[in-house]
């Protein structure tokens, strides 16, 4: 039995060494020699993880830190530190390392067809969101009231995932294409062709059933906690279905809207993929346009500098819809 | 016409029949109880009158008007939830005035009435709060008041008071007859807590299975269950194991082991024993019907019993010890392994045992209910006349 009795030493030094340089304190070692004496190879493992929490139990700030230290370091790492290198980048002129200028800004702020088209990318992005609001909350809402296999359904929701992005996107492009599966059941029906391919309309489409699944999920948690005894209660009380809907079901399940709304808004907002591949050249989005400064035009600055006002207008504007949605819908709008 | 009239209410979900043939009325202003152990359909037949529930076969009626087929939204009955299901993202005033907002009453009539309702509950100046700040009993008032705002014909009750501890819950007990006596309203009431259902009632009903037991006063079902379940259920019951010897107009003699009782039949029992000859039955009594003396004193006892006409015929009587003993208040209850009959519960408010005294045990034949044991049925009733 050497080796285990070996490792209960070893755990007892590790859970020293993991702390800090500070002397060690009484009760760990005391547990680390009671240890020594078990020898048993499980409770070696038992003392070594009871040691540290001990040791943890002992200094609440190192034991925050050890819990909230790893997430905050990865937020750092991967969102922090890209975030302020896009913002010093958006301050210098033509490349990465030119000078300091505000130029790439007041290009941006002052020309007419970059803020057409972001106005064009709201308009995308606000009409993308309520169209997947509205089918995603009515698709959550029939799988939780209506079905007893929600599993299975939830399944078949998020099932789109486990293709590529891409794939879906050429399959659509096959099926929206002028000569494509959508215009040849049209025309065998005897319906016109549409060749929605290269549209607005194809577009919607498409960050429609991307988005999708990605609302009704939230929808689908927000609804599932739902007490169903509230909507008994409302009836009972003489609400209607719409009146029940309107005063309990929205209301409750404001926080659930609200994160779906946010989690296709965003990356609407900046994507480039979807509109290239379905809206063609004339229906540019903003994602474009700082993809291509970043791809194409190799001014790196210029589409830092859009990046950045395009972060602050999407959080501004996801800041005012929550307000607006918890005025809306929360105690203060209900008596009126 | 009684206000609420359910005649033949069945409920069947898939094979299993919740709701059986019930059948029975609630008169203007009265507190009817449902009692029944948990899965008796006693909060199916609530949700069918509340319309949640569409029932299989059957009519309710409410003013004399058929209401099934009706949504709950237009039916003029309101319902205290189980949980209460308050709404949480409304204060207590908007919850009291949720059911005006619906039925269109102006604002201001909205709050006055509101204002008033929650004078009534005695929460006079919570209506800004949210309902999550109020104390269990507190809630419980809110979900009254919300109920009661809309003057509904009919008040339905799901076991709200159920979540309480006793003090609170027998507070919230005799609130509940208050209000119920202020408003003048009619309660419907769903429990399985006999003692809230005796305590609060005017008339029980009682299910078991889906079907109704009996139907009556708190002190008929009491004092003259229709079955042994009903004598059970509402208040202790002892039960001797007998056989049926004869059978008349006026008496069942009984044979419960060495002796042959004769149980008269009044008007307060046995009258409509449904027993024949031969019958395997139960003879019931309650633990407070049941004397008990020491041993020692054996003698005086019989000597008191002398009067006792069914002591001509044996009366029901035993020895045996005393096996537990727990004090209630007032009397204390114990549990007697009795020589002839087993073990048998007593509630003794005058005299004092302790655990292995030997004692006797008496009953009067008057106090007894006679029940045909389950399954029992004899196939030659000739002997009954």
């Amino acid at each position: 039995m050497p080796e285990p009795s070996r490792s209960d030493d070893g755990g007892a030094a590790e859970s020293v060494d993991e702390g800090t340089a500070e002397s060690v304190d009484g009760r760990t070692t005391e547990s680390g020699g009671e240890l020594a004496t078990d020898g048993g190879s499980v409770s070696g493992v038992d003392g070594r993880v009871s040691g540290l929490t001990t040791y943890l139990r002992e200094r609440p700030r190192l034991r925050t830190l050890a819990i909230a230290g790893p997430p905050y370091g990865l937020l750092v790492v991967f969102f922090a530190i890209p975030l302020l290198a896009m913002l010093v980048v958006s301050f210098q002129a033509d490349q990465i390392g030119g000078a300091w200028t505000l130029r790439n800004y007041t290009d941006f702020l002052t020309s007419d067809t970059y803020l057409t088209v972001v106005w064009r990318t709201f308009l995308i992005s606000v009409q993308v969101t309520a169209i997947v609001a509205a089918v995603g909350y009515a698709l959550a809402y029939s799988i939780v009231r209506f079905s007893r296999r929600t599993t299975l359904l939830l399944l078949l929701v998020i099932l789109p995932f486990w293709t590529s992005y891409i794939i879906r996107m050429y399959a659509w492009i096959n099926i929206l294409q002028s000569d494509g599966v959508l215009d040849s059941v049209l025309n065998l029906v005897g319906l016109p062709a549409l060749s929605l391919l290269y549209t607005d309309t194809a577009v919607l489409i498409g960050f429609t059933y991307v988005w999708l699944p990605l609302a009704v999920l939230p929808f689908y948690a927000s609804l599932t906690n739902l007490d169903g005894d509230l909507i008994e209660a409302s009836k009972d009380l003489g609400a209607g279905p719409i009146r029940t809907f309107l005063s309990v079901t929205l209301p409750m399940t404001v926080n659930g809207v609200v994160t779906g709304v946010v989690l296709v808004f965003i990356p609407t907002f900046g994507s480039f993929i979807t509109p290239r591949l379905l809206g063609g050249t004339n229906n540019v989005m903003i994602g474009m346009v700082i993809e291509n400064q970043f791809k194409s035009a190799f001014n790196w600055p210029f589409g830092a500098a859009i990046g950045m006002v395009i972060s602050v207008v999407v959080v501004a504007l996801l800041l005012l819809a929550t307000r607006l949605g918890g005025g809306l819908f929360g105690t203060g709008g209900e008596e009126s | 016409m009684s206000l609420l009239r359910v005649r033949g209410l069945t409920k069947e979900f898939g094979d299993l029949v919740a709701v059986d043939d019930v059948g029975f009325d609630i008169e203007d202003g009265e507190f009817v109880s449902i009692l029944g152990p948990s899965g008796s359909g006693k909060s199916t037949v609530l949700r069918m009158v509340a319309g949640f529930e569409e029932p299989t076969d059957g009519e309710i009626a409410l003013d004399d008007v058929e209401i099934v087929g009706s949504p709950p939204f237009e039916r003029d009955v309101n319902m205290v939830f189980q949980d209460l299901a308050l709404f949480p993202h409304l204060t207590v005033a908007e919850n009291i005035g949720y059911g005006l907002k619906q039925s269109g009453v102006p604002a201001d009539e909205r709050r006055e009435r509101t204002e008033r309702m929650l004078e009534m509950v005695r929460l006079e100046g919570y209506g800004d709060r949210s309902p999550a700040e109020l104390s269990g009993g507190e809630q419980q008032r809110v979900a009254l008041a919300r109920a009661l705002v809309n003057e509904p014909a009919l008040v339905l009750f799901d076991e709200p008071l159920s979540s309480l501890d006793r003090k609170l819950r027998q507070h919230m007990q005799s609130e509940l007859q208050r209000i119920q006596i202020e408003t003048d309203t009619t309660f419907l009431y769903v429990t399985h807590d006999q003692e809230v259902a005796l305590a609060v009632s005017d008339r029980l009903v009682v299910l078991d299975d889906g079907e109704i037991q009996q139907v009556g006063t708190v002190e008929e079902l009491y004092e003259a269950p229709a079955s042994r379940f009903v004598a059970d259920f509402i208040g202790d019951v002892n039960a001797v194991e007998g056989r049926v010897t004869a059978v008349d107009d006026a008496e069942i003699v009984v044979d419960t082991g060495d002796d042959e009782v004769a149980v008269p039949r009044t008007a307060a029992g046995n009258a409509a024993a449904d027993v024949a000859v031969d019958d395997a039955v139960d003879v019931c009594v309650r633990p407070f019907q049941v004397r008990v003396e020491s041993a020692g004193s054996a003698g005086a006892s019989d000597s008191d019993d002398a009067s006792n006409p069914a002591d001509a015929d044996g009366a029901f009587a035993t020895t045996g010890v005393v096996r537990s003993r727990s004090y209630q208040g007032s009397d204390s209850l114990y549990g007697i392994e009795t020589d002839r009959w087993g073990r048998l519960s007593a509630e003794v408010r005058s005299a004092s045992f302790d655990v292995d005294d030997r004692v006797t045990v008496a009953w009067d034949a008057a106090d007894v209910h006679v029940y045909r044991r389950d399954g029992s049925e004899s196939p030659d009733t000739d002997g009954g006349t």
